[in-house]
This record gives structure tokens, sequence and C-alpha cells, in this order.
């Protein structure tokens, strides 16, 4: 069953187009995340869904029911969703009880159903404090209890843990996953955040100048990524060119083994994929397929990132490796690289991107 | 869940290859347009009859009424001394501005509050101050003395706020650009201050074209009182209707000039930056001459009129005076001048959130053409509003409460749209949007969030229009319903018959009376750059 369906929407502010033809089926009961950087439109995507904005071409139906194709529409207030906007936006003049109840009908507000809400946040207790005596992790959950307060068949949330502290994030973040699971209602997060949008999301959409790039679970789309574009996108990746053989994909590491979903041809040149995490380091050039200069060490404490010069290339050309933090690597020190396991290569017209 | 599916009223149906049509969420909805049209048609209305009034008489009438001596000399009258007061405030007023919130001149404080108080005073109250004091002081000379200490704060007002609010960094860096310290007063200071300075210029001389009792006090000739006593002596209703129409040209020069200067741009800044706290400049040896001109000033511009009114409270033979008289003239007075604040304050909300909610070049025209009433001064519109009910209304509603109310509304809209435009302006519409997501139509968020949210803009709004209405005297002259009295006309009889000691009381109350909404006014100024719109 799918609950959100977006067809072939199109929506511009004046001259300016911002979606050019996005295709989208959430699920019903799944939470899905909007993964695009500043500009994709991601924002807009989730106003004409709400109906704070119109289509210009395109449809969306909500629960099978058309809500806006161009020609019918149906107000904000007549489609039943949960919208949690950035900042929270509680009202200021309201309590955080009467938040809550804001979009009950005046019978229900009495039956305790605002406490059960914010029990489900943990914030039972609360309902008499204004907004502005409680922190932005509480003000963000209480702005999705009054998102869930009116049953909504779908929730939207946009970029709501963005205005949070990076120590509070993932405690929010994972509070109102659970939130949402628990009571089992459709979420759509917009984020620009693709650690967020990993870990929080059951599917993941790429959006990117105006379309949906891919659409995918998040782990499919890590390993699978359809394009050097997305695999870019999503964490760091080292792209090199590649010849396809018989005994697999001729690189500057050697000859590797392809995945058996790449989409490449028998044989010829094709664009190679290795995640930093796939090579791995040699503190001597002895047997490694390539034989490089480290240039660079961060380390984070659970790992750490090792950026290596190859001695075949350009004096730019960096590999990057991510190793477990034990060894510390001085710049300067001569490594060799191998990788591991099979990688994946995108068939001949791709073009490197340039790193972003 | 109930959905109902709206049909747009225009678009015929799309081919898939047909372009985008304007976006949906910024179209305004028809209720919302239809009001605020309405309230820009009736803000008109008087501009309207006035137009058809000269009409009617038509150009053999009206011409030589125009064309003559008196009008060449009632235009060089109103012409030179708004002229010479206005560049007097302007310099007073911007001076005192930059010593009080730029340098350190002892008892800062104390005279940003004492400098402004004579904004509460009414111009013929403090008219009545100097004349039943000195009373030799009269003509060009006493006109141009009582409206500049009346009128600078004026200039005062806007060019102080707007130097709280300019960036001190900016001047640090032209200091680092090298450029010296005069000179960097000269191109930032003053430059992020003219702006505040010409807007508070154009104030003054809106107000010397439309006062009549300070200048009926003084013996002074201009446009406005001549149209008066052509009105109430001669009843020579072709003649004050041609009057008028100069005046209202005029005052639209005005505000046409300070818009062309202004440049298209027209905004100073586009929100209010954090102030922080800015170095004083030293005084130094001007320090005792510069407090010598403040003390001079606030016993000029406050001392003479509140002296001269507390002086005659109890020289004056007070005892005389029927004590009823008093307090139904304040009923009355604050009965007509709250009921005014409530009307322009509701009429003002339909125009602010349209120009705000729904920004459009239709949008805008509409709500800059309510400041067209700026040009009509009272006087002018209480007229407009007697020929209208003596010609077309058969004297309905000629001296009624109404008619009054009406007349205070219209006059004073601006200010209630000033006001309440900014109050909306800083409640996100994100609130309204959350809102209508949650269930609710466009009326109950109007009415459950938007209206809470500009609710201190709203009371802004009434309390300046209560303020002024309080202290209004020319309309009320002409529109004050029979057998009623508000404080100032009473004040007005007993002024005009030199019992200075009756009139005193109605003033003194008049002063009080509005010095309760500036006092609230004040206080909601003062919070305006601290109100975080979205709660951290």
């Amino acid at each position: 069953m799918t609950n959100l369906a977006v067809t072939d929407l199109h929506k511009g502010f004046g001259s300016q187009p911002v979606l050019t033809g996005v295709d989208l089926e959430v699920p019903a009961g799944s939470l899905t995340a909007i993964l695009g950087p500043s500009g994709s439109g991601k924002t807009t995507l989730l106003r004409v869904v709400v109906g704070f904005e119109r289509v210009d071409r395109g449809e969306v139906r909500i629960g099978g029911k058309v809500v806006d194709d161009g020609d019918r529409y149906v107000s904000p207030e007549d489609r039943s969703i949960g919208y949690v906007p950035q900042e929270g936006a509680l009202f200021p003049h309201l309590t955080v009880g009467r938040n809550v109840a804001f979009g009950l009908a005046k019978s229900v507000r009495r039956s305790g159903v605002v406490g059960d809400l914010l029990e489900l946040v943990g914030l039972r207790g609360w309902g008499s404090r204004y907004p502005h005596q409680l922190s932005g992790g509480q003000q963000q959950r209480v702005a999705l209890a009054r998102a869930l307060a009116i049953n909504p068949s779908l929730v939207l949330l946009d970029e709501p843990f963005s205005s949070l502290d990076a120590s509070l994030r993932a405690n929010v973040r994972a509070d109102v996953q659970a939130v949402l699971r628990r009571s089992g209602t459709t979420a759509l997060l917009v984020t620009h955040d693709q650690d967020e949008a990993l870990s929080w999301a059951d599917h993941v959409a790429v959006i990117s100048e105006g379309r949906i790039g891919q659409f995918d679970t998040p782990h499919a789309l890590y390993s699978h990524p359809k394009d050097a574009g997305v695999a870019r996108f999503l964490g760091e990746a080292n792209l090199m060119p590649g010849t396809v053989g018989a005994d697999g994909v001729r690189t500057e590491l050697g000859v590797l083994v392809l995945e058996t979903w790449s989409t490449v041809p028998a044989s010829g040149r094709v664009t190679v994929m290795v995640r930093p995490e796939q090579l791995e380091l040699s503190t001597e050039a002895d047997g490694a397929p390539l034989a490089g200069v480290v240039r660079e060490y961060q380390y984070f404490g659970h790992d750490a990132v090792v950026k290596v010069q190859p001695d075949a290339g350009p004096a730019d050309a960096r590999l990057v490796v991510r190793i477990n933090g034990g060894t510390p690597f001085v710049p300067g020190t001569r490594v060799g690289v191998r990788a591991r396991g099979p990688v994946l290569a995108w068939g001949p017209a791709d073009p490197l991107p340039e790193p972003a | 869940m109930t959905t109902t599916l709206e049909t747009p009223p225009s678009p015929p149906p799309q081919s898939a290859m047909t372009p985008a049509k304007p976006s949906g969420s910024t179209r305004a909805p028809r209720g919302l347009v239809f009001l605020a049209g309405a309230v820009a048609v009736l803000l008109l209305v008087p501009l309207a009859f006035l137009v058809l009034e000269a009409v009617q008489y038509g150009w053999g009438a009206v011409v030589p009424k125009l064309f003559r001596q008196l009008t060449l000399s009632l235009l060089w009258n109103t012409i030179s001394l708004s002229v010479v007061v206005t560049a007097l405030c302007a310099v007073i007023g911007t001076l005192a501005a930059w010593c009080v919130e730029r340098t350190d001149l002892p008892g800062r404080r104390i005279w940003a509050v004492l400098v402004v108080i004579p904004v509460g005073i009414p111009d013929f109250a403090v008219a009545f101050g100097w004349k039943s004091v000195f009373e030799s002081v009269g003509g060009f000379g006493g006109a141009v003395l009582v409206m500049t200490f009346a009128v600078y704060p004026l200039v005062y007002l806007p060019v102080a706020a707007s130097l709280r609010n300019a960036d001190p960094g900016q001047e640090e860096v032209a200091r680092s650009l090298g450029v010296g310290r005069y000179r960097t007063f000269w191109r930032v200071t003053v430059g992020q201050s003219r702006l505040a300075v010409m807007g508070g210029c154009v104030l003054v001389c809106l107000v010397v074209f439309a006062e009549y009792g300070a200048f009926e006090i003084l013996g002074y000739r201009t446009f406005t009182t001549e149209i008066f006593s052509e009105f109430n002596t001669g009843f020579d209703t072709a003649a004050a209707c041609a009057l008028s129409l100069v005046l209202v040209l005029l005052s639209v020069a005005v505000l046409a000039g300070e818009a062309a200067t202004r440049g298209r741009g027209g905004v100073s800044r586009i929100g209010p930056m954090a102030a922080r706290l800015v170095r004083p400049q030293p005084l130094g040896r001007a320090k005792v001459p510069v407090l010598g001109a403040f003390v001079v000033l606030v016993a000029l511009a406050l001392g003479v009129p509140l002296g001269a009114i507390v002086y005659w409270l109890f020289a004056g033979t007070s005892s005389t005076l029927p004590p009823a008289s008093v307090a139904s003239a304040a009923w009355h007075t604050a009965f007509y001048a709250a009921a005014a604040g409530v009307l322009s304050t509701v009429l003002a909300l339909p125009v602010a959130l349209l120009s705000v909610r729904h920004p459009s070049w239709r949008a805008m025209t509409l709500e800059r053409s309510t400041y067209l009433v700026l040009a009509m001064p009272g006087l002018v519109i209480a007229l407009a509003f007697t020929y209208f009910s003596e010609r077309y209304a058969s004297g309905f509603l000629y001296q009624s409460a109404y008619l009054l109310i009406a007349a205070y509304a219209i006059m004073f809209f601006p200010l209630a749209l000033v006001a309440v435009r900014s109050s909306v302006a800083r409640a996100p519409a994100s609130f309204e949007e959350i809102g209508r997501s949650l269930g609710r139509g466009r009326l109950a968020v109007l009415w459950s969030v938007t209206l809470p949210l500009v609710a201190p803009g709203l009371a802004a709004a009434f309390c300046l229009v209560f303020l002024e209405a309080v202290t209004e005297l020319t309309a009320t002259l002409v529109l004050i319903p029979t057998g009623a009295q508000t404080l100032s006309t009473q004040f007005w009889v007993f002024q005009t018959n030199g019992s200075y000691g009756q009139a005193a009381p109605y003033a003194a109350l008049m002063i009080l009376i509005a010095a309760v909404p500036s006092y609230v006014l004040g206080r909601w100024f003062d919070r305006l750059p601290s109100r975080a719109t979205v709660p951290k």
C-alpha cells in the first residue's frame, strides 16, 4: 500500500523552476528521508505535499486520494498531514498542552489525549509550561506531539534536527524515530545530512536539481549508488578509471573483482568506485599493488582517515583511506595501498565527477 | 478526515505542455482582497467628496476664489512658515538626537524622556501657554517659535531610533578604511539617519499645513485658518472647497517629493540589527554649553506650556466652573477616541495582512494609496464629510457621533497601519501554516493564531489613534455632535473667551489622558528590538 504518491511533479517560482518532474512513492508506515543539498528543492517538495504551495503540473496523492493535480486542490487543513518545521514553531502564546491540543476537536481535548501524547514524547506533566521555558530538543518533541495529535495520515519533518546542538541531535532523532515507529505513522523527513538520512529512514530518496536521483533503502543506496554523482553525495568515494577484462576490472589498485550488479559492458573503459573503508594500508611499499606517500592524517578516535598521494599520478591526486585508529601515519610516510572485496563500476559514458 | 475538493476559479483544462501558472500560495484569499479594497476606497471617500463638491460648483465659481490676492498671501504664509519650522526642527531634532544617543552628555536618560514629552502636548495648548503668559507673542515669529518647540520631537524620535539601531560596525569599518572621524560622521552616521530626518521633516511639514488652533490663537493666517473661517463665518463653501484642494495638492507635493528623493529602494535597513554598545563621543569643552542648550530647550518646549497651564489652574477662577462639565467632556473625549482607535485598528488589519502576507504590486499599490490620507488635513476631511451629509444625506449624519468617529478613524488610519503592519511582519507566516496543517480553516487560524500574535501591535495601533484623537481640535470643532463637548472643544470655548483659568483644567486633563497611551506605547516600542519572533 502506498500512502504518498507524487507523480511528475513540476513546481517553479516565477521563471525559476525548482522541481522538474519528481516521482516518489512512500509506502504506508515507513520512514522515508529526502536527502539533497540546499537549493535542490526538497523543502519545496514538502510544502507542495502539505498544501502550502500548489503544483504547477503533476499530481500528489495521499492514501490514494488526489490532493493536488493543478486543477483539484485540497487545502492544508483538510489533508490531515502533521507538519514539523525546522524550529518547531510552537505557538508562543499557548502552553505546551494547548499547543498539542490545537488541532483537536474541543470534545476530544479533555479526554486525556493530550496527556497521552505528551507521554508518548516523554514530556508528561509539562503541559502547563510555555514554549520559551523548554529546551530546543523538548520543543521539537512537543512539535511532534502536536503534529501526531490530529492522527495524521502522514507526518512531514522539515530539517527538524538541524537547529539542535550536535550533542542533542542524535538523541532527539532517535526519540522521534521511536515515537513514529510506535505510532506506526508514515513519515517523510527532509534533510541535507547524509548520516541523518541513512541512520533514520527505511528508505532514502536522493534529490538533486529538482528530480529524485535514486530511491532505495539506506544500505542499497550506499552500497550500490546508481551513478557516480549519487555515490559522491553519500559519503566519500574514490573514483578511478578502469578497464574491464575477463578476470575483473584493471585499475591503479590492480585487478579488482566487480560487484555482480555493476552495470558495465563486457570489456572497455569504466568508472570504478572504491569506498575508503575498502582500502587498507601497509607500512612498507612491498607487495601492494599501489605505492604512495601519506599527505594527510585525520584522527577521529574510533577511526582515522589517511590521504595518500599515489606515486604514479598527478601531484594533487589523493586516495582516501579509512583505517582503524590504532596506528598513526605521519605525513611523508611511504605506504602500500590494497583494496578488499568486490568494487562497483559504471559503464563507459560516465565521466568522472569533480570531487565534492 | 473530511476532504473537500475546491475547484479554483480561473484555470482552463491544461494540456501537459502549458507553461506553469503562478504559484498558488501567494494568491490572496478573495475575502481579504475585498476587505482591503473596501478599506482603501473608504479612506479615499473624503477626497472624492471634495473633488465632487468642486465639480458641482463648476470652474466658474471655484476659479475666481483661487486666483485672488488672498490665495497668494495665504500660500506665502503657509509655505514660508512650514519651510522655516521644518528647517529649525530638522536641526534641533537631529542635534538633540545625536547628543542623547552618541555623546557622553550627562543625564542622557533623563534628557531622552524630557525632550520627547512635548509631542504629547497639543499644539494649540502650547500656543495657549505662550500667548497667555507673553501677550505679545504672535504673527510669523510667534508661529515659528510655538510650532518649532511643539513639533521638533517628530524629527527627534525617528532620528534617535535610527541612531540606536544603526550598525556601529559601519562607522568602525569607515574608520578602518582610512576615513577620518568628522568625514565618517557626515558620510556614514548622517547617511544612516538621512531617511529618518527626511521622514520627520515630512511629518513636521504636514502638521504645519493642517494646524488650526495654534495659528488662530497667535493670529497667523494660513490656508487652514482661512478654510475654517470661510466655513464657519461665511459659509462660503465654494471658497473653502477650492482652498482645501490647494492644501491637499501642497501636501501631496511634499509626500511625492519625499518619495522621489527616497529613491526606489525605500528601505533603510532590512531588519532590526543587534545594537551594540557604542562608545560615546566625548563632548569635551562643549559639554557645558550643550548642557545649557538642553536646559533652554526643555524650558521653552516643556516648561512654558506646562507652567502656564499649571499657573492658570491655580490662579484662575476655577471655582465658577461646573465640575460636571469636565467629567462629561472627559467622557465624550475618551469615548470618541476609543471608538476611533478600535475602528482604525480594525480597518488597518486587512490592509496589513494583505500587504505583508500576499505581497504583489496590486497589494502594494493598495497599501500605498491609503497613505494619501496623510495629505488630507483633519479639517478637510471634516468639511468633506459635512458637505456629504448636507448634500446627499439631507443632514442625516451631520454632527452625529458616527461621523466624528469615522473622521478620526480615517485621519489617523496611517498611524494604525504602521503599528499593525510591523507586528504582522514580525509574526512568522509559518505559525499560520502550521495552524492550517492541523486542520483549522483560514478564519479559525486568524482568530486563534494570528490575532494573539499581533495583539501587541493592535494595542499599539489603538493607543496611537486614541492619543491623537484625544488631542484633536480642528475636525472636532466642525463635527462635534450637537449638545456634546469634548475636552478640546470646551477648552477652545473658554480660551476664545479669554477665560484662561477655566480653560486650563481641560488642557491639563487632555494631557493627562493622552499620557497613559503614550506610556504604553513607549513600553511597546522599547520591547520591539528584543522580541524574538521564533522562541529558541
